[in-house]
């Protein structure tokens, strides 16, 4: 017992220099906690959403899968109005109803804003049934009456500050629909973000379906006392060829919802455990660091423990107690923070028009155990090798006159072990450079990346002696003696100081490594661009890749000052190649002016006789694949049903990035084929402006597209603009995500500062007796700090440039052939380590500055 | 500048004051009311410039406290105390660092030297610190005197006790301080490592004109004072000049009997 007793003492008595370490294990558990709680949180809002939504039985087209893309042609698959009837007369349905709705909407107000979500939720339209009661209710109004009346959903009417009266453009592929709002619903579950507006049945199918006699589903209401198995039997049993449709149960329904929104959940879960993962990792350096000292400071007290009879063991386990309570408190405060986290997750997904709801928060048994289990199992393995440490410490040393421990030498074994890591690694980066499959390639990227990272950790103590002193050379000589003094602090221990900056190491280089990633794939798309792109102009969806509505196209082909005006869009088809295989393809059917506005090299053949009537051309690894040439006839089968034979008169490069692989076709060989109403819509539009007139063109364009908000026109400028602001986004999400290891990694230069301090007590109080001034110690504190901030800062750019050229090289394989470094962000981030590196000093010099003189120096030890 | 040979600025030949230290009705007391403890109680003294003062007593005498406040290093309750004749009591922190710094050398009991520094850098701190050039011929001269020439280059781990207190005695020396204050500065030594040290002491008051006070509870030490002070709950009780180890020895059995009866 008096191990514990022991353990319980020192780690009460050395609480301050335990704070950080505790801090450290708090965040990663709360990271890991707040992930876990927030995506279960997900889940259960949509589990209700979905459960509560669905009828007993759905009877719905049996193409039509289960969240499918939106259809091609923006008319959702339909089933005949007379279904319902059918349906109806099966036993035990009490109502069936017929529910005419489509996802492929816009809806906009009067000033031409869009009402639905920017975030990926969908907007739907639909006819208001009774089996919509089942999860909302109508607030005030009343439901749709006729085609000039709209009912719209609570949280969007809030959100736009929509009223009963206002007017409502509903933008289907069949037409605008204009109408008043009628009426309010609001959802009496969360809905996490979906806008909904209710049309009357007739006008719903009329105009999201493209026919008045058409549902996309039966919705079927059981009669009390049958249950939905039984009753989905009987509806099959009444459509006695259910072939054709397919049937499922409130439970199969909110399944297959379910399985869909369940693979993002887990994506993002995963991701978010990943960078949590990283901050843990950067944790166990702040607590192997803390443990060391504290081991180190007490080794006269360690020895007299030994000499009056304590085991290697009892100390050993003395240490690891200690490490037990630690991850027990951080831990601990850790999951009570990540549910605070996962609160405030909520919130902000709510400002981006995610609504959660704190009702639904979800905490599950299991992510409380996992905090606990992985806080605490972290930090007693991160205090193991001090804790043994400790036991080796000889009954001697409590006789031995104590004082800071001379410089710990970092052995040769060390240095060779390291060596031979990062020449491993180092070699199998540059096999990752030269490999000419991907597959491989990335194995060795993988590779490379985890063994300079471990290897670099491991020389980090070598590393600290060569590069503490280059940068003392460049930064500190500047400070004179107080630069020295603050070198050879940063020095003395290369141990820790190689730990403390491997932290903030991993952090940064892969900050590195991304951000080289991002600026070569924005280099390389806009070199792309510039060498491919001849059209002025680019149309396309701004978000979810929703195609363009005919009524936009037409709107834009109206503007005046444009040479050409291309459609674009994409037929699913089968091809078989007269080799006798199959592939299921697509067929890219475009205007002969595409040529001009995104150039391809034709290997054989001439992509011009592409456009001509009944040809088309393939892609260089496609006709390689099946043996294609020129002249050959392939035999298309579309998805809409209707079949061709094309001959093949071009076959294009696929060097490229744009289109790589596309068969190309007129579009008037496509329509020739396909009927007008099940032809897709456009994807893209590429304009070309007359001579002269790009800038007015350019305007033109935007105002046609005023009245449909969620397409966008882009000229190259813009374009790449744009595509520069994407990947800077996403850079800065990934960012975002591994501050938190940064903030974890700077914890841990302020917690070597801090115990330096303390460790150095005498050294401070010597130096201030002999004319050591408040401000130069304190500016000797901040040096050291800045000094082991650019260290870690150097390694870990370095290393992650490393890294991110030959990612780069890689995936040159796949396109991405220009490397950039992004100097400014580099040495951005160079230059922020070491304000950081200020920072961190801020606490410790302030106490260092403050002791006392005299006590200081008759501090024991 | 004159030569190295005599002290130029503040040697006992030189223009000052032949006072290099004063206090007057120095009061140091910790706590209040009930639980207040006099450490020193109104004293007055004066250390002769160019000479060697020993301050010796009892543990619990106040002799460590009066030293630390002749030094600056700690604060006095009321009465001040000059250096030549500047007034410290009343100096801030920032000033008061800065005499340490230009005016006081110090020798610790132990634990004098930064473990990260060689010899030669410790002795040469202050003056770094400081930002000033140390004279070379000066320095030549002192680390001759204390017999260092060979180990300027080795860290303090790489030193005896003895050796590293003549780098502290050097380091003290170096920065030509007016006065040098000694806690104890042999009391971790070996009495021949000791001798050695005081005997670097003595001469830099003799050759040098270094004016040193020294708080020792040797007899052996403080034989090599010219001037002994007794200290005896937080007063002087006496002194004794040019003693010898046996007349300080008798002094101090006197003092240790009559602080027994008392």
């Amino acid at each position: 017992m008096t191990v514990w007793k022991t353990s319980m003492r020192n780690f009460f008595a050395h609480k301050g220099r335990m704070a950080l370490s505790a801090v450290a294990v708090l965040l990663s558990v709360a990271f890991v906690c707040g992930t876990l709680v927030f995506t279960d949180t997900m889940n259960t809002t949509f589990d209700k959403l979905f459960a509560v939504s669905s009828p007993d039985v759905t009877v719905s087209p049996k193409g039509a899968e289960e969240n499918d893309e939106q259809p091609d042609n923006g008319k959702p698959a339909s089933l005949p109005a007379s279904l319902v009837q059918q349906v109806e007369k099966a036993e035990g349905v009490k109502k069936a109803e017929g529910a005419a709705f489509s996802m492929a909407v816009t809806v906009v107000n009067s000033e031409n804003k869009n009402m639905g979500s920017e975030t990926g939720a969908p907007t739907i339209a639909s006819n208001w049934t009774d089996n919509d009661l089942r999860s909302m209710e109508i607030t005030s109004g009343h439901a749709p009456r006729g085609p000039t009346e709209v009912m719209v959903d609570g949280d969007t009417a809030k959100k736009h500050k929509l009223k009963i009266g206002d007017e409502l453009r509903t933008i289907a592929v069949t037409g605008d629909i204009r109408a008043k709002i009628s009426g309010i619903a609001s959802f009496t579950v969360t809905n996490p973000g979906a806008a909904v507006v209710y049309l009357d049945t007739a006008t719903a199918q009329k105009h999201l379906l493209g026919a008045p006699d058409v549902f996309t589903q039966v919705l079927v209401t059981a009669e009390s006392g049958v249950s939905d198995t039984q009753l989905k039997k009987n509806v099959a049993a009444a459509l006695d060829g259910s072939a054709a449709y397919r049937l499922q149960t409130q439970q199969e329904a909110a399944d297959a919802n379910k399985d869909s929104m369940g693979a993002f959940l887990d994506v993002m879960k995963y991701a978010m455990l990943g960078f949590a993962g990283i901050a843990f990792l950067v944790g166990i350096f702040l607590i192997v660091n803390t443990f060391s000292m504290l081991v180190a400071q007490r080794t006269r007290e360690i020895g007299l423990m030994r000499a009056i009879g304590s085991s290697r063991k009892q100390v050993n386990r003395s240490v690891l107690l200690e490490a037990v309570l630690l991850g027990i408190v951080g831990s601990v405060l850790g999951v009570a923070a990540g549910i605070g986290l996962a609160v405030g997750l909520m919130k902000l997904m709510g400002a981006v028009g995610m609504e959660l709801s704190t009702r639904d928060l979800t905490v599950a048994w299991t992510t409380p155990v996992i905090g606990l289990v992985l806080g605490v199992v972290v930090t007693v393995l991160a205090a193991y090798i001090p804790a043994r440490r400790a036991g080796k410490v000889s009954p001697m040393a409590a006789l031995r006159d104590a004082g800071t421990p001379a410089d710990a030498k970092s052995g040769w074994v060390r240095a060779g072990i390291g060596l031979v890591l990062t020449g491993a690694g180092g070699a199998a980066l540059w096999a990752t450079t030269q490999a000419d499959k991907a597959t491989e390639g990335s194995g060795f990227l993988a590779v490379g990346v985890l063994l300079t990272l471990i290897g670099f950790i491991v020389i980090g103590p070598l590393l600290a002696g060569v590069v503490v002193r280059a940068l003392s050379v460049v930064v500190l000589r500047l400070f004179g003696p107080v630069g020295r003094l603050a070198e050879r602090n940063a020095l003395r221990n290369p141990r820790r100081t190689g730990a403390t900056g491997a932290a903030l190491m991993i952090g940064l280089a892969l900050v590195a490594c991304l951000s080289v990633v991002g600026s070569s794939m924005v280099a390389s798309a806009t070199e792309e661009l510039d060498k491919s792109v001849g059209a002025d102009f680019i149309v396309q969806d701004s978000g979810a890749g929703r195609p363009i509505v005919p009524q936009a196209a037409e709107a834009l082909h109206a503007v005046p000052g444009l040479e050409h005006l291309t459609d674009y869009t994409y037929i699913k088809a089968k091809i078989t190649a007269p080799d006798g295989r199959t592939v299921d393809e697509g067929i890219t059917a475009t205007d002969p002016t595409y040529q001009q506005d995104v150039r391809r090299t034709a290997l054989s053949g001439d992509l011009a006789k592409a456009y001509d009537k009944n040809a088309m051309s393939v892609g260089e690894d496609y006709a390689e694949k099946h043996g294609v040439k020129v002249g050959d006839t392939l035999s298309i089968a579309f998805k809409t049903g209707e079949s061709a034979k094309l001959k093949v008169a071009a076959i294009t490069s696929d060097d490229t990035n744009i289109d790589r692989g596309a068969m190309y076709t007129n579009l008037t060989t496509a329509t020739a084929y396909i009927a007008a109403d099940k032809m897709p819509q456009n994807v893209a539009m590429f304009g070309k402006a007359e001579e002269g007139k790009e800038k007015e063109a350019y305007a033109a364009l935007k105002s046609a597209l005023a009245e449909y908000p969620v397409y966008k026109v882009q000229n190259q400028a813009d374009f790449k603009e744009d595509l520069k602001d994407q990947i800077g986004q996403l850079l800065n999400i990934v960012y975002g995500l591994l501050a938190l290891a940064i903030i974890v990694a700077v914890l841990g230069v302020v917690n070597t500062l801090a115990l330096s301090v303390v460790e150095r007590t005498r050294e401070i109080g010597l130096m201030r007796a002999i004319g050591l001034s408040r401000r130069q110690l304190r500016r000797m504190i901040r040096l050291e700090s800045v000094v082991i901030a650019l260290f870690g800062a150097l390694l870990g750019l370095g290393l992650g440039m490393g890294w991110g050229t030959a990612a780069q090289k890689l995936l040159a394989l796949e396109g991405l052939e220009v490397l950039e470094i992004p100097w400014p962000t580099i040495l951005t981030v160079f230059a922020c380590s070491a304000l950081v590196g200020l920072f961190a000093a801020l606490v410790p010099a302030f106490r260092a500055g403050r002791m006392n003189v005299l006590n200081a120096i008759a501090t024991d030890g | 500048m004159t030569t190295a040979v005599t002290i130029p600025r503040h040697g006992g030949t030189g223009g000052r004051t032949a006072v290099a230290a004063r206090a007057r009705q120095v009061v140091k007391a910790y706590g209040s009311g009930e639980t207040r403890v006099v450490a020193l109680d109104h004293v007055d003294v004066d250390i002769a410039r160019g000479q060697f003062t020993a301050i010796m007593g009892p543990s619990g005498s106040g002799k460590s406290t009066l030293m630390h406040c002749l030094a600056g290093l700690d604060t006095v309750t009321s009465g001040e105390i000059f250096l030549d004749e500047t007034e410290i009591t009343k100096l801030k922190d920032k000033k008061l660092t800065q005499l340490r710094r230009d005016r006081i050398g110090f020798i610790f009991q132990a634990f004098n030297l930064l473990p990260t520094l060689n010899a030669l850098e410790n002795i040469t701190l202050p003056m770094d610190i400081a930002g000033r050039k140390p004279d070379a011929d000066w320095l030549r001269q002192v680390v001759e005197t204390v017999g260092l020439a060979e180990r300027l280059k080795h860290r303090p781990t790489q030193l005896s006790g003895g050796q590293q207190q003549r780098v502290a005695v050097a380091r003290a020396l170096a920065a030509r301080p007016e006065i040098i204050f000694g806690d104890e500065p042999t009391g971790n030594l070996d009495s021949r490592a000791g001798a050695e040290v005081l005997s670097f002491l003595r001469r830099s008051v003799d050759e040098l004109g270094q004016t040193i006070v020294m708080v020792t509870h040797d007899p052996v030490a403080a034989s090599y004072a010219d001037r002994v002070l007794y200290l005896a709950d937080g007063s002087i009780v006496d002194e004794m000049y040019n003693p010898t180890a046996d007349q300080v020895l008798d002094r101090m059995k006197h003092f240790d009997a009559r602080g027994r009866t008392s």
